[in-house]
């Protein structure tokens, strides 16, 4: 394999396994506190609705648009993405706002469910199935999002092998979120998410600039190896901006206030 | 809020969810363009600008974080 579809792959499971800790906590919550078959029946609506979505965008931006186009519109949406994903990455390790708690989450999705008047049952529980379906189709979403674009940048003829492989680090990353999380049976908390989320935000925003600048028409220099120093410039200026922030920072902090208000649309937004 | 409004805000929140970094993305790909279509700038400038201007984008908005907590203090 190719060094180009190693970074792909390496790429689409690091993005992708941000994306299945979020999903896999809100599938988590309504196993535990409904009943796993509706968990596990919106969980399996929501991807039987995801693969047909990929199937159709998949032929679409492989054979109607445009390669230059293609990287263009990919490399706007991945620096939207990943600036965004930076951002809140950037306030957390600077201390302006809460580490991202998946605890503090997993126990707010509980107590809202109790006070609905939620109970365990084998029955399909319809607030069950559609909570698990949302959260898994919307972070489905942004994993297809992540395989069809990352996939589609390796070259012209390699792009539906491009695809498969960054499918195959997506496939991985949530074989591995699936497996940690049934070890542990917990809102996987241990998993380092900041560090995660930061790394990802690095990536998506050095590699949507490198591809959304090639859509422009730039010739970076020495092409490809101009990646590394993007990803460099974007850790330099990120790590001073961290620590221009860190001197403004409060002593201590819980988890933001919208977090814990709306934590679903919180995690389904980044 | 209509149906209308709501999709087009769910849409922002997906995409973007950050005014400041919407525009200055925008600012950078619209003058990437301009550099590189109409005025045929060196490749280097058009780098240049580019890159800044999306770092930029990353700065001023956190910048404009900070002034919201001081105030709020």
């Amino acid at each position: 394999m190719s060094a180009d579809l190693w970074a792909v792959l390496a790429a689409a499971f690091l993005a992708s396994a941000v994306e299945f800790v979020e999903a896999f906590t809100i599938v988590l919550v309504v196993g535990v506190t409904i009943n796993w078959r509706s968990a596990l029946a919106g969980a399996a609506a929501a991807s039987g609705a995801l693969a047909v979505i990929v199937a159709m965008l998949g032929v679409a931006l492989v054979r109607v648009i445009p390669i230059e186009g293609l990287r263009l519109i990919i490399g706007l949406l991945l620096v939207l993405f990943g600036l965004k994903w930076l951002k809140k990455a950037i306030l957390r390790y600077a201390g302006l706002k809460a580490l991202h708690d998946e605890e503090a989450i997993y126990e707010e999705q509980v107590a809202e469910m109790r006070a609905r008047g939620e109970h365990h049952s084998t029955r399909l529980d319809p607030f069950g199935v559609v909570t698990s379906f949302k959260s898994v189709l919307l972070e489905g979403l942004e994993v297809a999002f992540i395989v069809i674009t990352f996939g589609s940048q390796v070259g012209v003829v390699g792009r539906s092998g491009g695809i498969g492989v960054a499918a195959l680090g997506a496939g991985l990353a949530l074989l591995l979120v699936v497996i940690v999380g049934a070890v542990v049976r917990a809102p996987l908390q241990r998993v380092p998410e900041n560090t995660l989320k930061f790394i990802v935000g690095i990536m998506l925003t050095s590699f949507g600039t490198f591809w959304g600048g090639e859509g422009l028409g730039i010739a970076w220099w020495h092409e490809d190896l101009f990646l590394p120093v993007l990803v460099a410039f974007y850790l330099v200026v990120a790590g001073l901006l961290i620590l221009w922030l860190r001197s403004y920072a409060p002593l201590s902090l819980h988890p933001a206030a919208v977090e814990l208000d709306n934590p679903v649309s919180e995690e389904v937004l980044g | 809020m209509s149906h209308m409004a709501r999709a087009l805000k769910a849409t922002y929140d997906f995409f973007a969810g950050d005014a400041i970094l919407l525009g200055a993305t925008a600012l950078a790909f619209a003058l990437g363009t301009l550099l590189e279509r109409v005025a045929h700038a060196p490749n280097p400038l058009i780098a240049t600008c580019f890159v800044v201007l999306l770092a930029g984008g990353l700065v001023t908005t956190l910048g404009r974080e900070l002034r919201g907590r001081s105030r709020h203090r």
